[in-house]
C-alpha cells in the first residue's frame, strides 16, 4: 500500500525508495508566486510500478521531478533511496542521478547525434563502467526492448515507438534504483503508447526496479501497481490496484 | 563519447558550422599570408642591410655616439693587427664570412668639367671584401644588386649614387638613362663651384698628388674631385674616377654617396700620415651567431687592453629595425582585426548551437552530466571548430603562398634600391604557423566559453520545458 498524506498527515513506510515529507514548491513567474506543489507527504515502497494521476498542471511534472532530484523543493524534505537530497551537492546530485535514477521524457529526448546505441550506452559512460560491461548491458537492453537491429540508426530514423523503447532501454541500462516516466504514452498513439506501457511493465518485472509515472490518462491506471491522485498541487487519493 | 558528440554537433546545423569554419580558415589564411611576406620582409631587409654593413662593425671607443662627425680623428690605429686578431681567434674564425676595414669620410665632391660641388658621405672600402659581402643570403631571398665592378689592386676608381651623378652633371657620361634635364633657368652655383674646383691648386702640405689622367688606359671614365679635412685638420683633394652610379634606395644617401678604395680614403683623410680605419665590418655566416661573437670581441678587446665597441647592424641602420616594428605592428593589427572576427563568429554560432540544444542539455543533466561536463561539451566543440577551421586556414595559406611564389612577381623593398622577387616564407616559419594555428584555437575556444558557461548554469527543469 502506498503512504500518502497532505500536510501533517504522514504515512511514510520504513523501507521506501521514495519519502517525501511536507514538500512544497512554488515558482515564481513574474510577480507572480505558482505553488505547484502544496505540502505534499508521501512515501514510494521499492519495486512497485507506481502511477501519479491528474489533469495537466495538476503538479505532477513538478512532484517527479522532485523526486528525480532536477528540481529543489521550496520546503519540505526528499529523500531518495535514504539519501536526504537536499544535502548534496549539485555535483553529487548529478552523481546521484546518474547512478540511482533513470528518466523516460514525453518527448523521448534522445540525443539526436547519437545512435540508439550510443544513446543507451551515454548513462554507463557517466558511470565509468568498463567498455566489455558497456557493450554487453546495451547490447542486452536493446534485445530486451526489441531494437537490437536498429542499433546503428539515429533518432530521426526510429518511429515515436521505437524512440521511446530506446528512451526505456537508456534509463534502465544503468539498473537505476527509481525510473520516471513523465507522460510516456503522450506523444504516441494508443496502440503505441498501450505497448511502450506494456513494454515499461514487463521491464519493471524483469528487473525489479521502482517506476514511477505521470499520466492524465486514467485507463493506464489498471496497469499500475499503486496510485496517486493529483489535483492542484495536493494529493487527493492513493491506493493500490486490485 | 565527449568528442564523438562534440565532432556530430558541429554537423548538425552544416551551414552555419561551414561559415564558422570558413571564416576562421580565411582569418588564418589572411593572417599566414601576412605574416609569411612580414618574415619575407624581414629576411628582405636583414639580407640588404647585412649585405651592405655585415652584421657587426667594430669602433673606436665613442665613435658611434661622438665620432660620425668627423670620422678622421676616430680611427682605429693599428687597425691591421686588431683585424688580424679578430680573424686568427679559433673562436671567431669559424663564424665569419668576411672581416673586412672600412673608412667613413665627408666633404665637397666637384665636377671640374662644369664646376657642379657638392657635399658628400663617402665610404672607403676594400673592393673584394664589399662584393663578397653582397653575397650574403642566408635566407634564400636572391635579387642582390650587383658587384661594386671596382678592383682591389686599382684604388683611383670609385662609385657614386645615382643622385650624386645627377647633381655632378655625369649622367650622360655614365650612361644614366632616367636622369632628368635641368629645366632652362635653374639658379647656377659655378660661381661657388669654381672656388671648390680651384682648392687643389692652393699649396697645402697634406694635398697628394692627382692621378694623371694620361697614364691611364683603357675608355675614358668621368672624374671629379674630392675634397675633405685630414685628421689634422689641412684640406686635402683626390681625384676619382667613376666607374659607374649606383642607386643606393634612400634619396638622401644617393643624393651624396660616394663610394671608393679604402686606401684612397685614406690617403685622402691621413694623408701621408699613419692609415687608420673608421671601423672593422664583420660579417657572419649565420645571424644567430652574433651574439656569440658579440660577446668573444667583448672579451679580445678587453684581455687585449683595446679601446673599441661592437654596433650590430640594426644599431647602425635604426630604418632596420623602424621598418621591421612597422610591418610588425600591421602584422599585429591585422591579426587582432582578424581575432576579434574570429571570436564574435565563433561565439554567435555556439550561443546560437547552446539555444538549439537547450532541451539536449536539460536531458544530459538529468542524466547524470555535472555542470562541468557541459562546459566541457562545448568549449570541445569550439576548440574543434578552431581547429577544423584554422588547419583548413593553413592549407589555404599555403597555396596562396605557393601560387604566389610561382607567379615571379617582383618588388623594390623599403630601403633597397634593386627590385628582388617577391616570396611568402610559408615553409620554414613553422614557428609562426604553429602560434597562430594554436592561438586561434585558443580564441575559438575562449569565444565558447561564454555559451559554454550559459548551458552549463541552465536549470533543469528550465531546460527540458524548452520548445
Amino acid at each position: 500500500m502506498p503512504g500518502a498524506s497532505n500536510g501533517r498527515q504522514n504515512e511514510a513506510r520504513d523501507g521506501a525508495v521514495v519519502r517525501l515529507d511536507h514538500v512544497a514548491k512554488t515558482y515564481r513567474i513574474g510577480a507572480v508566486a505558482v505553488r505547484a506543489v502544496r505540502g505534499v507527504s508521501l512515501s514510494i515502497a521499492p519495486r512497485r510500478f507506481t502511477m501519479l494521476i491528474g489533469p495537466s498542471g495538476s503538479g505532477k511534472t513538478t512532484l517527479l521531478n522532485l523526486i528525480g532530484c532536477i528540481d529543489a523543493p521550496t520546503t519540505g524534505t526528499v529523500t531518495i533511496a535514504g539519501q536526504n537530497v537536499a544535502k548534496l551537492s549539485d555535483n553529487a546530485l548529478s552523481d546521484f542521478r546518474a547512478r540511482r535514477v533513470g528518466f523516460i521524457f514525453q518527448n523521448f529526448s534522445l540525443i539526436p547525434v547519437l545512435t540508439a546505441y550510443e544513446n543507451v550506452e551515454y548513462p554507463l559512460l557517466l558511470t565509468g563502467v568498463s567498455a566489455q560491461k558497456r557493450r554487453q548491458a546495451t547490447l542486452e537492453m536493446l534485445e530486451a526492448v526489441g531494437l537490437k537491429d536498429q542499433r546503428g540508426q539515429r533518432p530521426n530514423e526510429l518511429s515515436g515507438g521505437q524512440k521511446q523503447r530506446v528512451a526505456i532501454a537508456r534509463a534502465l541500462v544503468k539498473r537505476p534504483d527509481i525510473v520516471l516516466a513523465d507522460e510516456p504514452t503522450a506523444n504516441l498513439d494508443s496502440e503505441t503508447g498501450a505497448s511502450v506501457i506494456a513494454l515499461m511493465r514487463r521491464m519493471q518485472t524483469e528487473s525489479h526496479t521502482t517506476f514511477i509515472f505521470a499520466s492524465h490518462d486514467p485507463h493506464l491506471i489498471s496497469h499500475a501497481d499503486d496510485t496517486f491522485t493529483i489535483r492542484d498541487g495536493e494529493i487527493v487519493a492513493s491506493g493500490a490496484a486490485a | 563519447m565527449i568528442f564523438k558528440i562534440a565532432f556530430r554537433s558541429i554537423f548538425r546545423n552544416t551551414r552555419r558550422s561551414m561559415t564558422t569554419m570558413l571564416t576562421i580558415a580565411i582569418g588564418t589564411a589572411a593572417t599566414l599570408v601576412f605574416g609569411a611576406y612580414t618574415v619575407y620582409v624581414t629576411y628582405g631587409l636583414q639580407t640588404g642591410t647585412v649585405d651592405r654593413v655585415g652584421h657587426l662593425t667594430v669602433y673606436r671607443n665613442g665613435y658611434f655616439d661622438f665620432g660620425s662627425g668627423n670620422p678622421a680623428i676616430w680611427g682605429i690605429p693599428h687597425y691591421e693587427a686588431v683585424l688580424k686578431l679578430i680573424t686568427t681567434d679559433p673562436q671567431l674564425k669559424p663564424l665569419i664570412a668576411v672581416a673586412t676595414p672600412v673608412q667613413y669620410l665627408t666633404g665637397i665632391a666637384s665636377n671640374s668639367d662644369n664646376g657642379e660641388s657638392r657635399t658628400f658621405i663617402g665610404t672607403g672600402f676594400i673592393p673584394s671584401d664589399r662584393d663578397r659581402m653582397k653575397h650574403w643570403d642566408e635566407y634564400d631571398v636572391g635579387g642582390r644588386g650587383d658587384d661594386t665592378g671596382l678592383r682591389d689592386d686599382d684604388s683611383s676608381r670609385g662609385i657614386v649614387g645615382e643622385g650624386m651623378a645627377r647633381v655632378l652633371g655625369l649622367c650622360g657620361q655614365l650612361r644614366l638613362g632616367n636622369c632628368p634635364k635641368l629645366p632652362t633657368g635653374a639658379p647656377s652655383d659655378t660661381a661657388a663651384a669654381s672656388d671648390v674646383a680651384n682648392l687643389p691648386k692652393q699649396d697645402f702640405s697634406d694635398l697628394v698628388s692627382r692621378d694623371a689622367p694620361a697614364t691611364r688606359k683603357g675608355p675614358s671614365l668621368p672624374r671629379i674631385d674630392l675634397l675633405a679635412a685630414t685628421a689634422g685638420g689641412a684640406p686635402n683633394v683626390v681625384d676619382l674616377e667613376i666607374a659607374r652610379a649606383d642607386p643606393q634606395g634612400v634619396r638622401e644617401l644617393d643624393d651624396i654617396y660616394v663610394g671608393m678604395h679604402l686606401n684612397l680614403a685614406q690617403q685622402l683623410v691621413y694623408g701621408r700620415g699613419e692609415h687608420r680605419a673608421t671601423g672593422i665590418i664583420l660579417q657572419l655566416h649565420r645571424t644567430e651567431d652574433m651574439p656569440r661573437v658579440r660577446a668573444r670581441l667583448a672579451q679580445l678587446f678587453k684581455q687585449h687592453g683595446l679601446d673599441l665597441e661592437t654596433r650590430d647592424f640594426a644599431e647602425i641602420t635604426p630604418f632596420y629595425t623602424q621598418a621591421l616594428n612597422l610591418f610588425r605592428s600591421i602584422f599585429s593589427f591585422i591579426s587582432i582585426i582578424i581575432g576579434i572576427v574570429v571570436v564574435f563568429t565563433v561565439s554567435n554560432a555556439m550561443g546560437m548551437s547552446v539555444v538549439e540544444r537547450t532541451d539536449e542539455i536539460g536531458t544530459t543533466r538529468a542524466l547524470g552530466v555535472r555542470r562541468s561536463g557541459i562546459r566541457s561539451q562545448f568549449l570541445v566543440e569550439g576548440i574543434l571548430l578552431g581547429a577544423m577551421g584554422a588547419t583548413a586556414g593553413v592549407a589555404i595559406a599555403f597555396l596562396v603562398s605557393y601560387a604566389i611564389n610561382q607567379q615571379g612577381i617582383t618588388w623594390t623593398p623599403p630601403g633597397q634600391a634593386q627590385p628582388v622577387p617577391l616570396k611568402l616564407y610559408m615553409f620554414g616559419a613553422w614557428d609562426m604557423i604553429g602560434t597562430i594555428w594554436a592561438l586561434l584555437i585558443v580564441l575559438a575556444a575562449a569565444a565558447a566559453l561564454l555559451p559554454a558557461n550559459r548551458a552549463a548554469r541552465l536549470q533543469i527543469v528550465d531546460a527540458l520545458r524548452h520548445v
